[in-house]
């Protein structure tokens, strides 16, 4: 038995190790310069307590709040679009059609290219004059749209150009999805239900664990959107489109403010917490796992 | 037995490397002495202390940005240098993306270059008002072959009077490059070189217009023009500080007020100078807007498909334009007030962290020797920097005659318009630089696409921007 945990921590030991090293040492070491005015170019770092809290919350740096703002929104509209979307994509990619594998591929496709080479083709496509949107739109007579260059479209058009990358999460339902027993939708057919019945009743229950992991996985990752603000837009038009993570990395990197910047950093950190948190709570409510009770 | 004590031998090695690994990320952070102390051949160096300097062996470092192109040049000069200077090794480190990141990271692992290249409108005054530069006018006032007035006007970069942090190897400046063929089909008089006669920025605007072409043909002087459907613009105008800086200053305008105490860009010559360049593209329509100019290509490319007849631009744009073999020359700049001309380049700076303070100055005159980078400067990337390659005919026709990169009004319209009406960029002397623009920048943008008027947005953001205002550099006292 012993022995069994020995080798099964020097096994794990480079994630260990890497997990100290790599993440925890430095969380706990910017948490504490979050409490100084750590300037890197500077000689002497200060202990100032809760001041660079203070700052940020008393309104004093307007662009604090015009972040969360912009990231709030930007969230508000990706979570649910990419949770639909990729739920339908897994529905569509599950049926028992001709060229299933060749579709799945391509859908998995766009998520394996960098996401910096995927912004810059993104950056063409929403041209307002020459990319292939307007002029698809113009084709069509259809009015076109200034997309990553006006205040108003600027956040709509970089939640489409994420939804780009949906592929591992389409995956990730086609895995729950393949897991439901064929013996339920026979059951319904026996009863006569239709589609829609197989839906309502089987598939969705069937899948709210997928739909919750994904959920959460995607507010995460979108609260941390940060290459689509420095490729795409640097944050403009007016700031329309600063996201709190390029705000941040700005603090920290470009005005050298890392005490500030790891203030910024905590901040983000409680709220992403916060919805987690908040999403775990209520599902229990909707979540149904095949078999075990409601915990 | 034998077994769980291999293992104990293994987790062992396992922990000895973690120590390694733990003291290698320790000793760089600790460590005060500079970087290289590490290198064998500096070790040796500093152990053999002052005494015969000349024989030492010494490895200076330096981080640069840029091109290919100029990396090669940098190593030509290094390579110069290490010939002269036999026992200095030079090691060059290219950092072609997120150059400050990657800097600030350095400065904050205690692991700096000797030399780094640097850039007014980022890190270098920070770093510089920490202390960590040396002031380069201790070697300009005593060094034989260098000083400041051999240097050509605005390439030193001072953090206060007196205190040079930055000296630049090629300055660049403002003009107005076009496309020959367009006036000659137009039969228009294209833009004069001289400064002497400039257009007036009227006279600007009415040539600008007659090259303004929409998708049926007309000119934007006509009635019916389709400012909706432009095939040729007259004008590309970058919207950034650089470009309109040239206008401010022309126009008698700043950025602050001489005493440095007060925002300027919403007095009246400013807030007039802005004006006029949003006119060029919601009035007169013969500019692209920001959105639309996210279509124009590159200048050269932008000139030679004749997408735009004139570009207001960099003089680096001749690199391209004389690639590209598109029919071009040069032209001043349309003046508001007086004939000017901004003056933007990267810059070197020496850390004091330096051990070799007296070979990094001569490793930084190397770089800066025209002589060094003469590929560049004949290339069209870059400008000398010293003045004598401006005012001796010899030096001068090195780099300005018989070169595609340098058409017939280059003299007069660059290098004069340098050496006689140029102006500081305002990254130079502007104390907190970036935060006033960030202020700025989303205002202008929204001046640019015609919604504001430039006295309204300057205007609506001037008590904010007041209030990042810290002084100016050039002011003593």
């Amino acid at each position: 038995m012993r022995k069994g945990l020995f080798y099964g921590l020097l096994f794990t030991s480079p994630a260990i190790l890497g997990f100290l090293i790599f993440t925890l040492g430095p969380m706990i070491a910017s948490l504490v310069l979050s409490l100084t005015d750590y300037n890197v170019f500077r000689e002497h770092t200060a202990f100032v307590g809760f001041d660079n809290y203070s700052k940020l919350f008393s309104g004093e740096d307007e662009l604090f709040y015009k972040s969360l703002g912009v990231t709030f929104y930007f969230v508000l509209l990706r979570v649910p679009a990419v949770i639909f979307i990729s739920f339908v994509i897994a529905l569509l990619l599950n049926l028992n059609v001709r060229g299933r594998a060749l579709f799945r591929t391509i859908i998995y496709l766009p998520s394996i290219v960098p996401a910096v080479a995927s912004a810059m083709i993104w950056m063409w496509l929403l041209n307002p004059d020459l990319g292939l949107a307007n002029s698809l739109l113009r084709w069509l007579h259809l009015p076109a749209g200034s997309w990553l260059y006006s205040e108003g479209s600027v956040i709509p058009s970089v939640v489409l150009t994420t939804l780009w990358g949906i592929g591992g999460t389409v995956i990730i339902f086609l895995a729950g999805l393949s897991g439901i027993p064929k013996q339920y939708y026979e059951a319904i057919e026996v009863d006569g239900g239709g589609w829609y019945s197989k839906l309502r009743h089987i598939t969705i229950p069937m899948v709210t664990p997928t739909i919750f992991f994904n959920t959460i996985m995607t507010i995460i990752g979108s609260f941390q959107v940060f290459n689509e603000a420095y490729i795409l837009t640097q944050g403009g038009p007016n700031n329309k489109s600063l996201f709190f993570v390029f705000y941040l990395w700005r603090t920290g990197f470009r005005d050298t403010e890392m005490g500030y910047a790891s203030a910024l950093a905590w901040v983000l950190f409680i709220i992403i917490l916060f919805f987690t948190l908040i999403v775990f709570k209520t599902s229990k409510s909707w979540v149904h796992y095949e078999g075990g009770e409601r915990t | 037995m034998s077994r769980p004590r291999k293992s104990i031998s293994v987790l062992i090695a396992l922990l000895l490397l973690l120590v390694a690994i733990l003291s290698a990320c320790s000793k760089s952070s600790s460590g005060q002495d500079s970087s290289n102390a590490s290198s064998p051949a500096n070790s040796a160096s500093s152990a053999s202390s002052g005494g015969d300097q000349s024989k030492e062996q010494i490895t200076l470092r330096m981080t640069v940005w840029g091109a290919p192109e100029e990396v090669a040049a940098y190593k030509v000069a290094i390579k110069k240098f290490e010939e002269k200077y036999p026992n200095i090794t030079v090691k060059l480190q290219h950092i072609p993306t997120d150059y400050d990141t990657k800097l600030t990271t350095m400065v904050a692992g205690n692991d700096v270059p000797d030399i780094a290249q640097m850039e007014s409108a980022s890190i270098a005054f920070p770093l510089a008002e920490q202390g960590k530069f040396y002031n380069l006018q201790e070697f300009l006032s005593s060094d034989p072959d260098i000083n400041a007035e051999r240097l050509v006007p605005n390439i030193s970069y001072s953090l206060e009077p007196g205190n040079v942090i930055g000296l630049g190897p090629g300055p660049e400046t403002f003009a107005l490059f076009y496309n020959e063929d367009i006036f000659k089909d137009a039969g228009l008089t294209p833009p004069p070189s001289k400064a002497s006669e400039a257009w007036t920025w009227d006279q600007f605007v009415e040539v600008a217009k007659k090259l303004t072409i929409d998708n049926k043909g007309r000119n934007a002087t006509d009635a019916d023009f389709d400012p909706k459907n432009i095939k040729q613009y007259g004008v590309n105008f970058p919207t950034w500080w650089g470009s309109y800086s040239n206008f401010i200053f022309s126009n008698g305008g700043d950025f602050l007020s001489e005493d440095g105490k007060s925002f300027a860009l919403n007095q009246p010559a400013a807030v007039e100078a802005l004006q006029k360049i949003a006119d060029l593209i919601n009035v007169h329509h013969v500019a692209p807007s920001p959105v639309q100019a996210k279509n124009i290509p590159a200048p050269n490319i932008a000139l030679q498909t004749k997408k735009v007849a004139m570009d207001i631009d960099g003089q680096w744009v001749s690199a391209g334009l004389a690639q590209s073999k598109v029919h071009y020359n040069v032209g001043v700049l349309p003046i508001m007030q007086k004939p000017m001309t901004t003056v933007v380049c990267g810059m070197f700076s020496m850390f004091k962290s330096t051990k070799h303070p007296k070979e990094a100055w001569e490793l930084m005159k190397a770089l800066m020797d025209p002589d060094a980078a003469i590929d560049m400067i004949t290339a069209g990337t870059w400008m000398p920097s010293y003045r004598d390659w401006y005012t001796e005919p010899t030096l001068l026709a090195k780099w300005t005659e018989n070169l595609d990169s340098r058409p017939s009004g280059y003299k007069d319209a660059i290098v004069d318009v340098l050496l006689n009406s140029s102006h500081q960029t305002p990254t130079g002397y502007v104390k907190n630089f970036n935060k006033i623009m960030d202020i700025v920048n989303p205002a202008l943008d929204k001046v640019w696409l015609g919604q504001q008027s430039a006295q309204e947005a300057m205007d609506s953001i001037a008590n904010k921007a007041q209030a990042q205002v810290k002084g100016r550099r050039d002011v003593k006292g």
